[in-house]
C-alpha cells in the first residue's frame, strides 16, 4: 500500500461533511418550522401542515412581494449585463492598457463596498433636503425632489445603486474575457470592413455567449441578495412598493407579528423556486 | 481622435467620477459638523472636525461591535480555508462524479435565500441556546466562507500544471507534501485571493447578522445600520463616519490582493 | 545504473485498452528511444516505468528487482519533462537540489554534486533566478540538471524538446547525446520525432497503436523496415508506395512492370522504395518507368520531383542541378537492391 492514498478523503471529506449538515439541517428546519403555527412569543406550536401555504397565496401583501421581486430580479439583472457590456466595450474599445488598469480598479471598488455602506452613500445623496445629486433640482426649481418616497422613484433608486455596485464590477469581468479572446477573428472582421460596433455586434458578444449567460445568472443568484439595500434604503417602502419577498418575509417573522412559521412557509418558497431553477438553467449551461 | 473614441472617453470618465465623487464626498461628510453638513447647497469649503469619528470610534457597542466583526469574521474566513482550499484540491486534482456534485454544491449553496437560511437558523440557535454568540454566527458564516473559498480555489489549483506534481512526485515527495510544498505555494496569489473575497463577503454581511443577533453578537454593518435611529433626527455626519470606517476593511483588502495578484499578471508565465 | 525490463506490461482505462503485452528489456547503459505518432501508447509505457501511472498488468523490474508499487521517489528514476515541470516558486538552484534535499543527502554532498552539474550545462549564471525568467531552452537545461544530479539508474525523457524552437532542438539533442556519453546511464527517451530517435537511439522501439511495430538500430530499422507502417514512417522524404500483384517473377500492375527483386509467390503485394533509390535515366533502359513530371520541388541540397504513370504517382529525389519542366516525360529507375516488399494482406516485409 502506497502512502497518501487517504488524501482526496482527508481532504474533501470534512469539507463536504460540513457543508451537508449546514446545508441540510437548516433546510429541513425550514420546512419542518412551515409546517406548525410557531410564533416568536409562544413557545408550543402545533402542525398545521400546509395552512400556512394556502394562506400564502391569499395573502396580497405575498403576492405584492413576487411581483415586486421578479420587477426586481428583472430589472437589477438587465441594467447590469447592459451596463457591464457597454462600458467593457467602451473601456475595450477607447482605454489605453494604462488606463484600462485604472479603471478596472475603480469599478471593483463599488462592489467590494458593505452594501449598508452603498446604500447609505446614495441615500444621503438623494436626500430631498440636503442630498448632492438633487442639489442641482433644489438650485434650479427650489423643490424638494423625493425619489425615494414614489413608489417607481424607490424602485428605480435602489436598483440604481444595485447596478453602481455590480454593473461596474461586470464591466471589468467582461472586458477580462474579451481581452482573453483570440484577436485573429475581430482583426478578420476588421479586414472585412466591419465599424466598431458591428465587431461586437457579430463577433466579440456572440463568442463570449457561454460566459455572458453564465454572468447573467451570476446576477439573477445575486440579486437575490438585496434585503440589505431595501432594508437601508426604503424598508420596503413608500407602502410596500419596494417589498421584495425576503424584506417581506423578515418584517413576518421579526418586525410585525413574529409569524415564524408563516415566516418559514415563504423561505421555503423561495428556496425551493430558487434552488431548481438554478439548478436546472446552471446543469443545462454547463453540459 | 475619432469622434466614438471620444465619446466613449467621455461615458467611461463619467463612470470613473460616479464611483469617486460618492466615495469621496462621503469622506468629506464624515468631518463636516451637521452644521455645514445638513445645507441646501452642498458644501465644498469647510472646517473638518473629528467630531463624527470620536462619537462613532467613542461608543461602546461600535468598539464591541468591531471585535465582533473581527472575531467572526477571521473565524468564519479560517475555517473556512482551512476546510475548504484542501477541498478545492481534491476537487481540481481528482476528476470524477463524486468531485464533480461536490463543485457544484459548493456553489449551489449560493442560490439559497439568505432569508431562508436566517429563519431556520434563528430557531435553532435560540433551542440550543446559541442566539446572539459569536460561535453561532461563525458557524452559520462557515456556509458562505466554506463554499466561496472552494468555488474560487478550484480554478487556482487547476492552473497549477499537473507535470510539477508529478516531477514533485518523482522526487520522493508524497500526497500531503506535494499538496503543501509544491502545489500549495505555486497557487498562494490566488488562493490568498479567495480568502480575502470570502472575508469581504462575511464582512459585509448584514442580513443573517441582524437575524442571528441582537445586542452581544452585533457585528459593525448592523450597528452602522442602526445609527440611523439614533434619536429623531438621523445624525448624517455620524453616519458618513460609520460608512467610511466599515467600508475601510473590504478597500484594504482590494489594495492588498490587487498587488498580489498584479505581481502575478505582470511576471509572464512561460509555463503552460 | 541498472536493467529495466517489461514483462506483459497491460494498462487500461476503464474497459479501454491502450497498452497489451509489451514486452521490452533495456540493458545497463543502453540508451532506448520510443518512436510513435502520437497516441500510440509511448509516453504510457514511459510513466509506467516512471511510476506516474498505474500499471493495471504485468510485470515491471528496475536493476533487478519489481517496483510496480514503489513510489516514483522510490524506483532509482529520473525524469524530464515535456513542459519542463520546474517549481516555479523556487529558484533555480532550489529546483536543482530540491530532491536531493528530500532524500536527506548533506549539505556538502549536495554542493559537491551541484558544481559539475550545473558546470555541464552552464547554468552557473541562472542559479539565483526563478524559472519564469529563463528562456525554454535554459528551463530545459535546468530540467536535465535536476535529473543529472539524483544520480539515477535510469534516466526517462518525455518528449524533452518539443516544446522548442528547431534550431534550440538541435542544439539540446547534441548535448544530451553528449550527456548520455559521459555518464552512460540507461535512459528511456519518448519522442515523435524521428531524427531525435535517429541520432540518439542505442536502439529504437517504434511503437503503434500500443504495439511495437519493430525495434532495432537505427541503421536497422531504416534499412530492413519490418513493416510498411514502419517503412512509411521512417524517412524523410517518406518511402513510396505501390501495389503490385506477383507472378512469374514479375511485380506489375497497370502501369508498372518489374523484376522481382527475389522470387516470390503469387498474390498481391506493397512495393516500398524510397525517392533516394530512384534514378532518371535515359531514354531505352529496360525494366524502368515511364512517367510524367507534375511538380518540381527545390528543396536546396536536392530537388523532389513528383511523377505520374497511370494512376501511380511518387516521388523521386534528384540533384539539385537538374533541370526538368512540368509534363516532361522521364523514365525511372528503381534501385533493385533498396526494393522492401510487403504482403499486401499482413503488411509484414517478405524476403530478407
Amino acid at each position: 500500500m502506497r502512502v497518501g492514498r487517504s488524501l482526496p478523503y482527508v481532504f474533501l471529506g470534512p469539507a463536504l461533511l460540513v457543508l451537508v449538515i449546514l446545508a441540510a439541517v437548516p433546510t429541513l428546519y425550514a420546512v419542518n418550522l412551515s409546517l406548525q403555527n410557531r410564533t416568536l412569543s409562544a413557545p408550543q406550536a402545533e402542525y398545521v401542515w400546509l395552512a400556512n401555504y394556502l394562506k400564502l397565496f391569499s395573502d396580497d401583501r405575498f403576492l405584492n412581494a413576487l411581483w415586486v421581486s421578479l420587477k426586481w430580479e428583472v430589472l437589477t439583472v438587465s441594467a447590469t449585463m447592459a451596463v457591464g457590456i457597454g462600458l467593457a466595450i467602451a473601456m475595450f474599445e477607447a482605454a489605453t492598457r494604462r488606463w484600462r488598469m485604472i479603471l478596472s480598479v475603480l469599478f471593483i471598488i463599488p462592489v467590494l463596498l458593505p452594501r449598508v455602506c452603498a446604500a447609505f452613500v446614495w441615500k444621503f445623496s438623494f436626500h430631498p433636503l440636503y442630498g448632492a445629486v438633487t442639489w442641482p433640482v433644489r438650485a434650479l426649481t427650489g423643490q424638494t425632489p423625493d425619489v425615494l418616497a414614489h413608489p417607481w422613484g424607490a424602485m428605480l433608486t435602489v436598483a440604481f445603486v444595485d447596478v453602481w455596485q455590480w454593473g461596474l464590477f461586470f464591466a471589468v469581468i467582461i472586458l477580462k474575457l474579451m481581452e482573453a479572446l483570440p484577436p485573429q477573428p475581430i482583426e478578420a472582421a476588421r479586414i472585412d470592413k466591419a465599424k466598431g460596433w458591428e465587431i461586437h455586434r457579430f463577433v466579440t458578444l456572440p463568442m463570449l455567449k457561454l460566459p455572458l449567460i453564465s454572468l447573467l445568472l451570476v446576477k439573477a443568484i445575486e440579486s437575490l441578495r438585496s434585503f440589505d439595500l431595501v432594508y437601508v434604503m426604503t424598508r420596503g417602502g413608500p407602502g410596500v412598493s419596494t417589498e421584495t419577498l425576503d424584506m417581506y418575509a423578515y418584517s413576518q417573522g421579526f418586525i410585525e407579528a413574529g409569524n415564524i412559521s408563516y415566516a418559514s412557509s415563504m423561505a421555503v418558497i423561495m428556496m425551493v423556486l430558487t434552488v431548481i431553477l438554478f439548478t436546472s438553467i446552471w446543469k443545462r449551461l454547463n453540459k | 481622435m475619432k469622434l466614438s473614441t471620444l465619446l466613449l472617453r467621455i461615458v467611461l470618465a463619467c463612470a470613473a467620477l460616479m464611483v469617486l465623487l460618492p466615495l469621496l464626498w462621503t469622506l468629506l461628510n464624515a468631518f463636516k459638523t451637521n452644521a455645514d453638513l445638513l445645507v441646501n447647497t452642498p458644501k465644498l469649503i469647510f472646517t473638518p472636525v473629528w467630531d463624527n469619528m470620536q462619537y462613532v470610534l467613542g461608543r461602546r457597542s461600535v468598539a464591541r461591535a468591531l471585535t465582533n466583526s473581527l472575531v467572526i469574521c477571521s473565524s468564519a474566513v479560517a475555517m473556512g480555508a482551512l476546510l475548504g482550499v484542501p477541498a478545492a484540491y481534491v476537487i481540481a486534482r481528482v476528476k470524477n462524479r463524486l468531485t464533480r456534485e461536490a463543485q457544484f454544491f459548493a456553489l449551489s449553496l449560493r442560490f439559497l435565500p439568505p432569508v431562508a437560511v436566517a429563519i431556520p437558523m434563528m430557531v435553532i440557535w435560540l433551542g440550543l441556546g446559541f442566539y446572539d454568540t459569536r460561535f453561532a454566527l461563525i458557524v452559520t458564516y462557515m456556509t458562505i466562507t466554506i463554499s466561496i473559498t472552494v468555488w474560487l480555489s478550484i480554478p487556482a489549483f487547476e492552473r497549477v500544471p499537473i507535470a510539477v506534481e508529478e516531477a514533485a512526485r518523482v522526487d520522493r515527495l508524497g500526497p500531503y507534501a506535494t499538496f503543501f510544498r509544491v502545489a500549495l505555494p505555486i497557487a498562494r496569489p490566488q488562493i490568498l485571493a479567495a480568502i480575502a473575497f470570502s472575508f469581504i463577503l462575511v464582512w459585509n454581511e448584514f442580513l443573517l447578522a441582524m437575524m442571528l443577533s441582537t445586542s452581544k453578537a452585533r457585528t459593525l454593518p448592523v450597528v452602522a445600520s442602526e445609527m440611523s435611529q439614533l434619536g429623531m433626527n438621523v445624525p448624517w455626519g455620524v453616519l458618513n463616519a460609520a460608512v467610511v470606517l466599515l467600508s475601510l476593511p473590504p478597500l484594504i483588502l482590494l489594495a492588498v490582493a490587487g498587488a498580489g495578484m498584479n505581481s502575478v499578471f505582470s511576471r509572464k508565465s512561460t509555463q503552460d | 545504473m541498472a536493467t529495466v525490463e517489461c514483462r506483459n506490461l497491460c494498462k487500461s482505462y476503464g474497459s479501454h485498452e491502450v497498452i497489451r503485452n509489451f514486452n521490452l528489456s533495456i540493458s545497463d547503459h543502453e540508451f532506448i528511444v520510443f518512436l510513435g505518432p502520437s497516441g500510440c501508447g509511448k509516453s504510457t509505457i514511459l510513466r509506467m516505468v516512471a511510476g506516474l501511472e498505474e500499471i493495471t498488468g504485468g510485470d515491471l523490474f528496475i536493476g533487478g528487482a519489481r517496483v510496480n508499487d514503489r513510489d516514483p521517489g522510490d524506483r532509482g528514476i529520473a525524469m524530464v519533462f515535456q513542459n519542463y515541470a520546474l517549481y516555479p516558486h523556487m529558484s533555480v538552484r532550489e529546483n536543482i537540489t530540491f530532491a536531493l534535499e528530500r532524500a536527506g543527502t548533506s549539505r556538502d554532498e549536495i554542493r559537491r554534486r551541484l558544481d559539475p552539474v550545473v558546470e555541464t550545462l552552464g547554468l552557473d549564471i541562472y542559479l539565483g533566478r526563478k524559472p519564469t525568467e529563463l528562456s525554454g531552452g535554459q528551463q530545459q537545461r535546468v530540467a536535465i540538471a535536476r535529473a543529472m544530479i539524483k544520480t539515477p539508474e535510469v534516466f526517462l525523457f518525455d518528449e524533452p524538446l518539443s516544446n522548442l524552437d528547431a534550431k534550440l532542438r538541435g542544439h539540446l539533442r547534441v548535448e544530451i547525446a553528449r550527456l548520455h556519453r559521459a555518464l552512460n546511464t540507461t535512459s528511456v527517451y519518448v519522442t515523435h520525432d524521428q531524427l531525435e530517435a535517429m541520432t540518439l537511439a542505442d536502439r529504437i522501439v517504434l511503437m503503434n497503436q500500443g504495439r511495437i511495430e519493430q525495434m532495432g538500430t537505427p541503421e536497422e530499422i531504416y534499412s530492413r523496415p519490418a513493416t510498411v507502417f514502419t517503412a512509411g514512417f521512417i524517412g524523410t522524404p517518406s518511402m513510396n508506395f505501390f501495389s503490385l500483384d506477383a507472378g512469374e517473377g514479375r511485380l506489375r500492375n497497370a502501369d508498372i512492370d518489374l523484376a522481382a527483386p527475389f522470387p516470390l509467390r503469387a498474390g498481391k503485394v506493397t512495393l516500398g522504395i524510397r525517392p533516394g533509390a530512384i534514378r532518371l535515366v535515359p531514354e531505352g533502359t529496360p525494366d524502368a518507368i515511364a512517367a510524367t513530371v507534375e511538380r518540381d520541388e527545390f528543396h536546396g541540397d536536392m530537388r523532389l520531383i513528383s511523377l505520374n504513370a497511370g494512376a501511380e504517382s511518387f516521388m523521386v529525389s534528384v540533384p539539385a542541378a537538374t533541370r526538368l519542366s512540368e509534363g516532361e516525360r522521364v523514365l525511372a529507375h528503381l534501385d533493385p537492391a533498396s526494393l522492401h516488399v510487403f504482403d499486401a494482406e499482413s503488411g509484414q516485409r517478405l524476403g530478407d
